[in-house]
């Protein structure tokens, strides 16, 4: 499906795989059936109607929608890598064709495919879903399916999307945030207060026996499903959001599996060590915390002094000092995350701690070192602030660690905490800021997000009502046509070409500086048995019906 | 003390109005409730989240218009679950309720019985000893010691004695798949109980104790005993009984502030109560959570004043309530 797909993901994931953490190259326990476990979950989902925008929790997806929502592609490794693969929904990969403009899908629905109450999964089911995102109201994202031009059904196994132009990321309809929902369901019904408080039917393994708000969801097996049946007879996601707390019930045995954010304080207790207990730590992630600039405010409008910037700072060294102790040691290198690293180059890879080049450059460019050493020209100093998110301790780290290095190098950094609200809200919208540390968070192995943060379109303005998010206000000559072209070629060649070409023009450009893939870690109670890993996708239970009890 | 009630209650009104206010424009102004969909792809959701949510109108006509919907008996919808607002609250209030039931009438029996021993026993050395444990008590964050006591009483045993369970519980109020009074919520109400119970003990033993002392040094005390009443019941009737007014106020009021005073004891033991659904409002900028829960907290504060005022009543008669 992807011939080309990402020789940078394996080099990312093989460089940075190693870990101090035990277990986590031994080889899968085989499981039994029957039995139960408890799995803590540090977030509660809002919302179980995952079209809403009451949706949008990661949590949700591991805990519900994995297990009971069916999916056209499910993301699964082949040959080392993590790629959209035509699940058992359909039976087999859909024909595409662009004629005049126009891309159809077409899908073939596998005929063993039911609902938990035995209705066949059917074309209406995709012409419904796809129908309620295009034109419904409370809906989270509708990227992709804005442009679907209509969705004819044949028969009731064979669903045809005609989009309105072509779509190169179509393996996400169906798949990604969303999946495929029953119509005979909800088909003029409320779907949002049908699902919001979780629902009483799958065309997963599993199906939702109790969502206890605050407390837990508790899964049971989906005795309909057409695929291979779950080894246990029931798995509980127990809310734990104290991250202490959560570690404590692993170690006690009140839950069986944690799948804890890399904190600081989650990576001390890693560190601490848990004692029975296996673990994953996975590089290869959608998570990217990278410096964002403002392309048009002082000092980052010059793109020497951005090169200059990338040249002041050792991000392998900062990578070390935040994810060393479970083994992550090297920077991000492009804005292709490495679950979309198929896409991108290294291109920041020549970015490494250089002094020479910083001097270079900035007298290169008329600067020259004031009195207390820092940069300036034209009576300004080569001074700015970053914005962050308070109560983040890690990232206070992070600007700590940068704040250092960026005055070595004769930059004059200060930090400004702000909040989610004022940073997405008013500052960023409004251009308002120099420079920020947040997060680029890819959730399908496709490059949905490089347009939405790097195209001039999407630069909030009035015209568009500061909806963009290109908040840096990138506008790199020539990139435009190149991000189209990801966007827009179903072709996967030359498609995967633009795609690299994008990322060295963004290392040229230096619109932003990658710093870290945030990896993930998960970890498990000896007492388990199954092949246990992260899918970086789809999260850690992606495959919890192959999980059971060790034999 | 009809007409008293009815003027604590009408007197509280304006003030809660005015806190609801603060507190919706604080929010407002602080927090975001589309963060979420800040960083979409998509760019129209904001503009119909904007619109569906009335973010458009002036933060004031925002204000009023949820309050006339309040008033007449709309609570509305959390912007960030879609769920009914009333039963998220009276979801999260029973937890609560169930902690502060509990952790009272162990604090109050436990610090009851420290006050009349230190009182009487005053200046020995258990009465020292009691006296610098409790200001241990009052010293000790809810946060550390929560997660001490679950080391100490959870983890430590099962490691030490290879338990298949720990012998006390700490995510929740029941295990997965268990509800009512049982044994199992029994240990899992243990250590959150505990944590709750020794701040109150070491607070309100203190007090009980200078409240004994008052007693004890009193005119008809000493009275009494010149009498020859025996010492049980001086200690029991005469002291015991005036010293309990001011320590069933400050019970009270105390039990007032914990309605919403359970942020960290409920949020270490993952227990979805009052506190936890403050935070989780709060971060997410769920003025809509928000409102409700002051105007029900501010309830419970006015109808803890007035048990507070009406059993004072009721235990010294030389008061009456106007």
């Amino acid at each position: 499906m992807f011939p080309a797909v990402a020789t940078l993901l394996v080099a990312s994931a093989c460089s940075s795989n190693s870990s101090a953490l035990s277990g986590q190259n031994d080889a899968p326990v085989a499981a039994r059936d029957g039995g139960s476990i408890v799995i803590g979950a540090e977030q509660e989902p809002d919302c179980a109607d995952w079209l809403g925008t009451c949706a949008g929790s990661i949590w949700g997806s591991y805990t519900m929608q994995v297990g009971t929502i069916p999916a056209a592609f499910d993301t699964r490794k082949v040959d080392g890598k993590w790629v959209p693969q035509a699940s058992d929904l359909l039976t087999g990969d859909p024909a595409v064709q662009t004629v005049d403009g126009k891309q159809t899908i077409t899908y073939r629905i596998n005929p063993k495919a039911v609902w938990s109450d035995g209705t066949p999964i059917s074309s209406a089911d995709f012409a419904y879903t796809a129908l309620q995102v295009r034109d419904g109201k409370d809906i989270f994202e509708k990227s992709g399916y804005s442009d679907i031009a209509n969705v004819a059904t044949p028969d009731p196994k064979t669903a045809v999307v005609t989009m309105q132009t072509p779509y190169a990321s179509w393996r996400d309809l169906f798949s990604g945030d969303y999946g495929v929902l029953p119509a005979h369901i909800l088909d003029g019904k409320d779907r949002d207060a049908l699902m919001k408080d979780g629902y009483t039917w799958s065309g997963g393994p599993w199906i939702i026996q109790n969502w206890q708000r605050g407390t837990s969801v508790t899964l049971v097996p989906n005795d309909k499903y057409w695929g291979p049946k779950p080894h246990l007879d029931k798995v509980t996601f127990q809310f734990i959001t104290d991250t202490a707390a959560a570690f404590q019930a692993l170690k006690s045995g009140q839950v069986d599996a944690l799948y804890p954010s890399p904190q600081l304080d989650a990576l001390s207790q890693i560190k601490a060590g848990v004692a029975n207990t296996k673990s994953q730590v996975d590089p290869v992630t959608g998570n990217l915390e990278a410096i964002w600039l403002n392309n048009t405010k002082f000092p980052f409008d010059s793109q020497t002094v951005r090169q200059a910037l990338a040249y002041s700072i050792d991000r392998d060294a900062i990578v070390k000092r935040l994810f060393g102790t479970i083994g992550v040691d090297k920077a991000a290198q492009s804005f292709f995350t490495p679950i979309v690293g198929g896409f991108g180059e290294s291109a920041f890879g020549k970015y490494t701690l250089d002094l020479g080049k910083v001097t270079a450059l900035m007298t290169g460019d008329g600067w020259a070192k004031d009195s207390a050493g820092f940069w300036a020209k034209g009576g300004k100093r080569a001074s700015f602030a970053v914005e962050t998110l308070a109560g983040n301790k890690r990232r206070d780290l992070t600007l700590q660690i940068l704040q250092s290095q960026f005055t070595q190098a004769g930059f004059e950094m200060t930090i400004h905490d702000t909040t989610s609200a004022t940073l997405f809200g008013t500052t960023a919208p409004n251009g308002d800021f120099q420079a920020g540390l947040y997060t680029l968070i890819d959730t399908f192995p496709e490059p949905l997000n490089l347009a939405s943060t790097f195209a001039s379109a999407a630069i909030p303005s009035q015209a568009n009502g500061y909806s963009g998010t290109n908040f840096g206000r990138v506008n790199i000559p020539g990139l435009d046509a190149v991000l189209d072209q990801i966007d827009a070629d179903v072709d996967p060649a030359p498609r995967i070409a633009a795609s690299k070409q994008a990322d060295q023009m963004l290392a040229d450009a230096v619109p932003a500086i990658p710093l870290d893939d945030v990896p993930n870690v998960l970890l498990w109670s000896a007492r388990l048995g199954g092949p246990i890993s992260i899918n970086p996708s789809e999260g850690p239970f992606w495959n919890l019906s192959e999980w059971g009890l060790a034999q | 003390m009809l007409t008293y009630a009815v003027r604590r209650v009408l007197l509280s009104v304006p003030i809660v109005l005015i806190a609801s206010f603060v507190l919706f424009v604080a929010t407002r102004a602080t927090f975001d409730p589309l963060g979420k969909l800040r960083q979409s792809r998509d760019p129209s959701v904001l503009h119909r989240e904007t619109i569906r949510l009335g973010l458009d109108k002036s933060v004031p006509e925002q204000y009023f218009l949820w309050l006339k919907g309040f008033v007449t008996g709309d609570w509305g919808v959390s912007t960030r679950t879609g769920g009914d607002v009333r039963k998220m609250i009276l979801q999260a209030l029973w937890p609560t309720l169930q902690l502060i039931f509990w952790g009272i009438v162990f604090a109050v029996i436990i610090a009851g019985f420290i006050a009349i021993y230190s009182a009487v026993k005053q200046y020995s050395l258990a009465d020292h000893t009691l006296t610098a444990l409790s200001y241990v008590g009052i010293a000790l964050p809810a946060f550390w010691f929560g997660l001490v006591l679950i080391q100490l009483l959870a983890v430590l045993p099962r490691q030490q004695f290879g338990l298949t369970d720990p012998l006390l519980y700490f995510v929740g109020l029941h295990s997965p798949g268990q509800s009512g009074f049982n044994l199992d919520y029994l240990r899992h109400l243990v250590l959150p109980v505990l944590t709750l119970t020794i701040t109150l003990v070491a607070m309100w033993s203190r007090f009980g104790r200078a409240s004994m002392l008052d007693a004890l040094g009193s005119e008809y005390v000493r009275t009494a005993r010149a009498k020859g009443v025996p010492r049980r019941r001086i200690l029991l009737r005469h002291a015991a009984r005036n010293s309990l007014a001011p320590f069933v106020t400050v019970v009270a009021l105390d039990a007032a502030l914990l309605f919403g005073g359970l942020v960290v004891t409920e949020q270490i033991y993952s227990i979805p109560g009052m506190g936890r659904l403050f935070l989780d409002s709060l971060l997410t900028g769920d003025v809509f959570v928000l409102l409700p829960w002051l105007l029900v907290v501010a309830a419970a504060v006015v109808v803890c004043n007035l048990i507070a005022d009406i059993g004072y009543a009721i235990l010294d008669p030389r008061v009456r309530l106007r």
